[in-house]
C-alpha cells in the first residue's frame, strides 16, 4: 500500500488529527498525554509500593491510581498505532543511542519533562492541541513557557553538539 | 458516555494519531527546535494548521455549550513547568507524543526518556506531597489568588459570558493570528529559497546554453 511506502506530508497528517481531536473533544476532552502518563506513574508506583503510596497525599488528592482513566488509553493507542505503522512500512528496528552523552541528555530531558508536566498540570500536547485552541489563559502561559524553554534548551543543545 | 466507552474512544483516537504521526514523522519538539536552531519549518507549519482548525472547531462547539474543555486554575506554575518541559524535550529529542511513537518504532532512547518522565513525575509527587502546591483540583476556585501565584480560570467560554459575544468570534480572531504567523513563515521560506534558486539557475545557465 502506498501509505506505508512514502512519508506522509505532516500538514495532511495534522489536519486529520485535528478533525479527530474535535470529535474527541465532543466525546471526552481534547488530546492530552501528561495526565495519562501521571496515572501510569501512579499505577506503577502502586504496583511497587503497594498501599504505601497512600501515605503520599498527591496520590490521594490529585491522582488516585485507576485503570479506568481515558487518558491512559490515548498513550497506549499512540504506541500501538506507531508500532503498526512502523512494522507495515518495514521501519521497525531496535535502535539505541551510541554515546554516553546522548544517554545523559535523554535522562535529564526525561526528568525535566516529567517534573515540568506535574508542576504545570499540562503537557505540550494539551498546550498546543487543547488549551490554546480552547483559548484558555493557561494555553498562552504554557506556549510562552515552552517557547522560552525550547530556546534555552536549543542553546544547551548547540553547546553540547558544538554547532 | 460510559467510562469504558471513553477509554475505547481514546484508544481509537490514539491509535490513528500514532499511525499518522509515525507515517508523517511529525514531531512537536522538532516543530519548535528546528525553527529555533535550523530555521526550517516543516513541522511548525503542520502544527500551526492543526491549531487553526482546532481553534475554530473548539470555539464553535464552546459557543453552543458543547464539548469538554479543560477546567483547572492556571498560574505562574504553568509557565515555569512548561519552561522546564521545553528544555527537557529538546535535550531528550522527543516530546510526550514522540516518546510513545518512537518507542513503537523500536527506539530504546525514547523508551528511556519515557521511563525518566515517569521518574520525574514521581519525584514531583513527593515534592507536592510536602507543600501541596500548585493547588489540587478540589481546592481550585477559578479566581486569581496572587499569594499563591494563581491566575484563576479563563477560556473561550468565560470570554463569551463576560462580553456576550459568541466564543467563535474570539476563535476566528485567534485563527487569523495563527494564519498570519503561518503566512510569515511561508514568506520567509520563499525569501530563503529565491537566492538559492537564482544561484542554481546561474550555475546551470552555461550547461543549458551548451545543450542548446
Amino acid at each position: 500500500m502506498e501509505f506505508f511506502k512514502k512519508t506522509l506530508d505532516p500538514v495532511i497528517a495534522l489536519i486529520a488529527i485535528a478533525v479527530l481531536d474535535v470529535f474527541l473533544f465532543m466525546v471526552v476532552g481534547a488530546w492530552t498525554v501528561g495526565g495519562g502518563e501521571t496515572m501510569m506513574t501512579g499505577l506503577i508506583a502502586k504496583g511497587i509500593l503497594g498501599h504505601g503510596i497512600e501515605r503520599l497525599p498527591f496520590w490521594r488528592l490529585v491522582y488516585v491510581p485507576s485503570f479506568l482513566y481515558w487518558k491512559i488509553y490515548i498513550s497506549l493507542g499512540m504506541f500501538t498505532g506507531a508500532l503498526i505503522g512502523a512494522v507495515l512500512s518495514k521501519e521497525f528496528y531496535i535502535r539505541y543511542p551510541r554515546r554516553v552523552s546522548e544517554w545523559a541528555m535523554i535522562t535529564v530531558g526525561g526528568l525535566l519533562m516529567g517534573i515540568g508536566i506535574r508542576l504545570s498540570f499540562v503537557c505540550n500536547v494539551s498546550t498546543f492541541f487543547g488549551l490554546t485552541p480552547e483559548m484558555n489563559l493557561g494555553g498562552y502561559l504554557a506556549v510562552s513557557g515552552i517557547l522560552a524553554g525550547a530556546w534555552f534548551g536549543s542553546m544547551i543543545y548547540k553547546k553540547v553538539l558544538g554547532i | 458516555m460510559s467510562v469504558v466507552g471513553q477509554c475505547i474512544a481514546s484508544f481509537i483516537f490514539g491509535t490513528v494519531a500514532g499511525l499518522l504521526v509515525q507515517r508523517s514523522r511529525f514531531c512537536n519538539t522538532a516543530a519548535l527546535r528546528d525553527a529555533i536552531l535550523f530555521k526550517t519549518y516543516r513541522n511548525t507549519k503542520a502544527l500551526l494548521v492543526a491549531m487553526m482548525i482546532l481553534t475554530v472547531g473548539f470555539t464553535v462547539f464552546i459557543s453552543v455549550g458543547q464539548g469538554h474543555p479543560m477546567y483547572f486554575d492556571v498560574g505562574l506554575n504553568t509557565f515555569a513547568g512548561l519552561f522546564l518541559f521545553g528544555i527537557g524535550m529538546v535535550l531528550a529529542g522527543a516530546c510526550t507524543v514522540s516518546t510513545w511513537v518512537k518507542t513503537g518504532e523500536g527506539n530504546i532512547g525514547a523508551l528511556w526518556a519515557l521511563l525518566f518522565t515517569f521518574v520525574g513525575m514521581f519525584l514531583f509527587s513527593l515534592v507536592w506531597s510536602a507543600d501541596y502546591g500548585p493547588p489540587p483540583p478540589a481546592s481550585m476556585t477559578g479566581h486569581p489568588d496572587l499569594a499563591s501565584l494563581q491566575l484563576g480560570f479563563a477560556n473561550a467560554a468565560t470570554l463569551q459570558k463576560t462580553f456576550g459575544i459568541p466564543a467563535v468570534v474570539f476563535g476566528l480572531v485567534q485563527a487569523a493570528v495563527l494564519f498570519a504567523i503561518y503566512r510569515a513563515i511561508l514568506r520567509r521560506e520563499r525569501r530563503v529559497a529565491q537566492p538559492a534558486r537564482a544561484e542554481a539557475a546561474s550555475a546551470l545557465a552555461p550547461l543549458v546554453k551548451a545543450a542548446e
